[in-house]
């Protein structure tokens, strides 16, 4: 047996190790019944809830912002992230936040959108017409 | 149905691109089955036939993608709006300078620059090749004949959903969109372009793609010379031309991806260099499989050992390349990336792409396993080849864990696949999970890159070599820890992992750059491997300067210093908000929001920085300019650009992360602005008057009453407002008034402004933010300032030219006539005798206003106009010239000042005043990109000399 085979046995036993462990490091996306139920962080994907209250006061803090969304299960939940309102969030088509529950409400430290392609826009500007 | 004529298309350049499509796929098909026979058939006479069919395909295939290119450019700078991508990717209002950016915007557009360095790279062989252009030209034509697909955009089968091959460039836009504007025979008369996507018009735009094009395309070359030695079975003679390639490449597609980073970092707000984005994952793993095969491929031609693992490695590099362009392009990573990216229903095509290459390619090496020659002996553990191949295994390593990694959105699509409720993973913290992992891979490099220099090849006399090696080992553990040392005073190190890493960094460096000097002895022409095991070294300094010692200014200060408990949640709030001109303490900073000027669609503002020592002394005292582009409606910010001061030693960014609602979308301004409820007052100078204000507090049944005292304290006809642009001619005034308001101690002022311009009545409120409250003037007071002129009551008085007259308290000088007099309210007729008065008129303060009233006989009758000055409220009436005693009669008035004035008060506007900002400071960045860039131009300077070995024919390998 070489030795070069002998240390990339080692390594390839290494890395179904780092991936065995680095599980850890993967979620499925959760539900806020799940985030009740955890102190840990988890990721939760939903829907923006349109008719419920956003509000950023940046006058008053620029690193929260709230807002609601309904998760996967159809619960819909008081979120506040700690960040500034991200631009487009009313077109957002899906949210995926990471955080964890507080006091009742999700307090999130990431967001990320997923917003309509902006390279889909199949309408046709038109001119406006000009007089003369 | 009648077919309609449409009217003003220009067909041309679309059937030339057609054409060129066509050519394109037809030429690539052709000559890789040209080049295949001329392979196969290398000893026999036909060879020569096959290979110049194979030749001229290729030229063809080549001339094919210039056409495409050519026309879709063409159409693109005469905004030929017909076809769809001119349409998309174009407008009006795009800089010629972005048009090459809009080029390779879409989809369509980078599958072409991709091709275009195919060709490219495939002339280079087609001419230098010598008995590699067959085999080689045989796979980069596979790879065009594939990706020619990409862009066919033809229907193959039949039914009512025949399935979509390509997606072609130059169809015209009716062809792809149904829509009732095509019933117009005219329709192009009617339509526009979109553009380029505002956050992509920069110049890295320009450069990023092609370079990073460049990087990937020439990936193939490796491959195809892989592909050729185990094809032909020379498996040693294709290490050496493939090795230049190799360097190429990875230099090139370094550069790329270090574009790709100074990008995020120089004009995005992603506030780093690095995010460990799927997409940046995808191109960093094919430079980490052709910077292995590098040194498999050097290991293989100075002893014979690892051929196999060259071959695996080059095979791999251009493997990734399609995957990534899968991955990316396919719309799979969907949530996981921040990049836009869109399915184009290409995701079968790129399937297929990938599955075909990974057949052909491992396919291959598993056929030809056997006949690789691999030496009998096995390398000694003290041997430069020995260590080296554990190198490449640490970057193969890297590559596979980042791969896994970045592939969890596949993994989680194809279990779905056989079971539909399998819930799809993520990764929760994608930054800190690289990191962790990635850590190790940069120690061991470090290490092993800083004693592999001191081993030699095929090493035979250990006992001779042992004590220089333990000699520099040494030296360089020593000193190494001493800068690690000296390092952990000056950054933040955090853990011991950190601290192991610093330390392997500043061994590579210390030891490549002993070698240098003792081995090298200055021979630069060999020096690259140092250079660029210098260059990594460095990048790691400066990741753990910039990175790990990243200071959020913007952030809570008390935060940094772990004085308040609440972990990660606290450390994510990153934002302040900046009122103008209230400086306000950031960190070591006194930062203040000073102004902002739009200009097109870019707002620029400019935030002070100050710093004092300990001593009070001001040390730095700086502007920072980001902005934001306002789409072109001004109903949203397109995109946020940040600005950076750079220091040698380290760089202070800053970037808005929001903006107050109404100054982000200029409808809801206008809209707001006539939402607001005005309240009209009449102040009398030198009264205070009362305004209660009943607020309605949220979500309590009480109403909460304030009281405004507001009182005129001036009025000035020298009025100064932002938006108030003074023009000759101009009636305008504004008031000063002195505001307070029950629940707050302050004073305020604002300063109102109202002017006639002609006819018409312009007002400029203003606003005192901290009040929330907004104030105008009421349009009656137009007349009440400027009196009308039967109200007025005139004085006369007489002057001769160079007289200097007094008249109350003003002086006024008649310094001559002006034979062509203009004024607002004359306009010359024909028959008029007009003639100015000029005149210089000295206020009590020192302040000079020139005045020309003008008389003048029209039908024999005779006029004047009435000239007013209303800085000092003053009238001037010419009617009267006598030109026997040379004098002229003036008639004066002063308007007398008002005793009230009309206000109207509004208390419910919403602040406008602030930004908010995020801001970093990144300490010794400047490390980690000379770091880089040392590592690229490394790679790079190693070609020169393969070059010129081959070209002298001796080894210094």
């Amino acid at each position: 047996m070489k030795r070069i085979y002998l240390i990339a046995g080692i390594m390839v036993a290494i890395a179904i190790l780092l991936f065995v462990n680095s599980g850890k490091d993967m979620t499925t996306y959760g539900s806020f019944a799940d985030a009740n139920s955890s102190t840990k962080k988890i990721k939760i994907v939903g829907k923006l809830a349109k008719n419920k209250p956003m509000v950023y006061d940046p006058a008053k803090d620029p690193n929260h912002f709230s807002f609601f969304i309904k998760d996967n299960n159809g619960e819909e939940q008081k979120v506040v992230l700690l960040k500034a309102k991200p631009q487009d969030f009313e077109m957002s088509e899906q949210i995926v936040v990471t955080g964890r529950m507080k006091e009742g409400v999700f307090v999130a430290t990431d967001l990320l959108m997923k917003c309509p392609s902006k390279y889909k826009d199949e309408e046709i500007a038109i001119k406006t017409k000009q007089n003369g | 149905m009648e077919k309609i004529q449409y009217i003003g298309e220009t067909l041309l350049p679309g059937q030339i691109g057609q054409m060129g499509v066509l050519l394109a796929f037809v030429g690539a098909l052709l000559s890789m089955v040209a080049y295949w026979f001329a392979t196969q058939r290398r000893e026999s006479t036909d060879y020569e036939s096959w290979r110049n069919i194979g030749r001229y395909a290729f030229l063809t295939h080549g001339l094919g993608v210039f056409a495409v290119i050519g026309a879709l450019l063409y159409s693109m700078i005469n905004q030929l709006y017909e076809y769809q991508y001119v349409q998309a990717h174009v407008s009006e209002e795009l800089p010629m300078k972005f048009v090459f950016s809009a080029l390779w915007e879409g989809q369509e557009g980078s599958f072409l620059l991709w091709m275009f360095w195919h060709v490219l790279l495939g002339f280079v062989l087609l001419f230098k090749g010598k008995s590699w252009e067959t085999s080689t030209l045989t796979v980069i034509a596979a790879i065009q004949a594939v990706l020619a697909t990409m862009i066919l955009g033809i229907y193959i089968g039949f039914g009512d959903e025949p399935s979509k091959f390509g997606s072609n460039p130059m169809l015209l836009l009716r062809q792809t969109i149904d829509a009732p504007i095509f019933a117009q025979a005219d329709y192009l008369k009617l339509i526009k372009g979109n553009g380029l996507n505002p956050a992509l018009q920069n110049y890295w735009m320009t450069i990023h793609p092609p370079t990073l094009f460049l990087g990937f395309a020439s990936t193939a070359v490796p491959f195809a010379f892989a592909i050729a030695g185990l094809w032909t079975k020379r498996h040693t003679e294709w290490l050496k031309p493939a090795l230049p390639w190799a360097l190429f490449c990875g230099s090139i597609l370094g550069i790329g991806i270090l574009m790709g980073s100074a990008w995020a970092y120089e004009a995005l707000n992603f506030g780093g260099f690095w995010a460990w984005d799927p997409v940046e994952n995808t191109s960093l793993v094919p430079w980490l499989l052709i910077v292995a095969g590098v040194h498999t491929n050097l290991i293989s031609k100075a002893t014979g050992h690892s051929v196999r693992s060259s071959y695996i490695f080059y095979l791999l590099g251009f493997l990734l390349v399609v995957y990534s362009t899968f991955l990316t392009r396919s719309g799979v990573l969907g949530e996981t990336s921040v990049h836009a990216f869109t399915e184009m229903g290409l995701e079968s095509q790129l399937i297929l792409f990938i599955s075909v290459f990974t057949l052909a390619g491992l396919g291959l090496m598993i056929w030809r396993w056997r006949g690789i020659p691999h030496p009998k002996s096995e390398e000694h553990t003290t041997s430069k080849e020995f260590w080296m191949f554990i190198g490449t295994l640490i970057l193969l390593f890297s590559a596979v864990l980042i791969t896994g990694s970045t592939s969890l959105p596949v993994y989680n699509k194809i279990m779905q696949v056989f079971n539909p409720a399998f819930e799809g993973k993520v990764i929760t913290e994608p930054v800190a999970h690289f990191n962790k992992y990635q850590l190790w891979i940069a120690v061991f490099i470090g290490y092993f890159s800083g004693f592999a220099q001191f081993l030699r090849f095929r090493e035979n006399n250990w006992s001779k070599n042992a004590l220089r090696f333990a000699i520099h080992l040494g030296a360089g553990l020593g000193i190494a820890g001493l800068l690690t040392y000296l390092s952990s005073l000056l950054i933040e190190l955090h853990t011991w992992q950190y601290t192991l890493l610093t330390f392997s960094a500043y061994f590579t460096i210390v030891s490549n750059l002993d070698y240098l000097i003792t081995h090298l002895k200055g021979k630069l022409k060999i020096a690259g491997s140092a250079f660029s095991h210098i260059g990594f070294g460095l990048m790691i300094i400066g990741i753990m300067a910039s990175g790990v010692n990243r200071k959020i200014i913007s952030s809570n200060a008390f935060l940094m210093d772990g004085l308040i408990a609440g972990g990660d949640e606290e450390m994510s709030k990153k934002n302040i908000t900046l009122f103008r001109n209230v400086p306000t303490m950031m960190q070591d900073y006194l930062v203040t929001y000073k102004k902002d000027t739009l200009d097109h669609f870019t707002r620029t503002y400019t935030v002070n920085y100050q710093r004092k020592n300990k001593k009070g002394k001001l040390v730095e005292d700086f502007n920072l300019y980001p902005t934001i582009l306002y789409d072109k409606s001004f109903t949203k910010i397109a995109t946020s650009n940040p600005d950076t001061r750079h220091y040698v030693l380290k760089d202070v960014f800053t970037h808005i992360s929001a903006l107050p609602e109404v100054e982000q979308n200029f409808e809801l301004k206008k809209q707001r602005e006539e939402e607001l409820k005005y309240k009209a007052l009449n102040l009398e100078q030198g009264r205070t008057q009362l305004l209660h204000d009943t607020l309605d507090v949220e979500n309590q049944d009480t109403v909460f009453r304030r009281t405004f005292q507001i009182s005129l304290e001036s009025i000035s006809r020298n009025p100064v407002h932002h938006e108030y642009k003074p023009e000759p001619g101009d009636l305008a005034f504004s008031t000063k008034l002195k505001v307070r308001r029950s629940d707050d101690d302050s004073v305020y002022y604002a300063n109102p402004v109202i002017l006639l311009r002609g006819q018409l009545i312009y007002t400029y409120p203003d606003q005192i933010d901290d009040l929330s409250a907004k104030f105008k003037i009421g349009q009656d007071a137009i007349e009440k300032v400027f009196a009308l002129d039967n109200q007025l009551k005139y004085e006369n008085i007489n002057l001769r030219q160079g007289d200097l007259g007094k008249w109350q308290d003003l002086k006024i000088k008649f310094t001559g006539f002006n034979k062509a007099p203009e004024h607002p309210d004359y306009s010359r007729k024909e028959g008029d005798l007009a003639v100015g008065a000029m005149l210089d008129i000295t206020a009590p303060d020192g302040k000079t206003y020139h005045a020309e009233p003008i008389f003048l006989i029209r039908d024999q009758q005779p006029l004047n106009v009435k000239v007013e000055v209303s800085e000092l409220g003053l009238h001037v009436r010419f009617p009267l010239l006598d030109p026997g005693k040379e004098t002229i009669q003036l008639m004066l008035a002063k308007s007398s000042t008002p005793s009230s004035i009309p206000v109207e008060v509004a208390t419910d506007s919403l602040p406008s005043n602030y930004i908010v900002l995020e801001a970093m400071e990144f300490p010794g960045i400047n490390v980690f990109w000379f770091g880089t860039l040392l590592m690229m131009f490394g790679l790079g300077f190693s070609i020169w000399n393969r070059m010129s070995t081959r070209r002298s024919g001796e080894s210094l390998a």
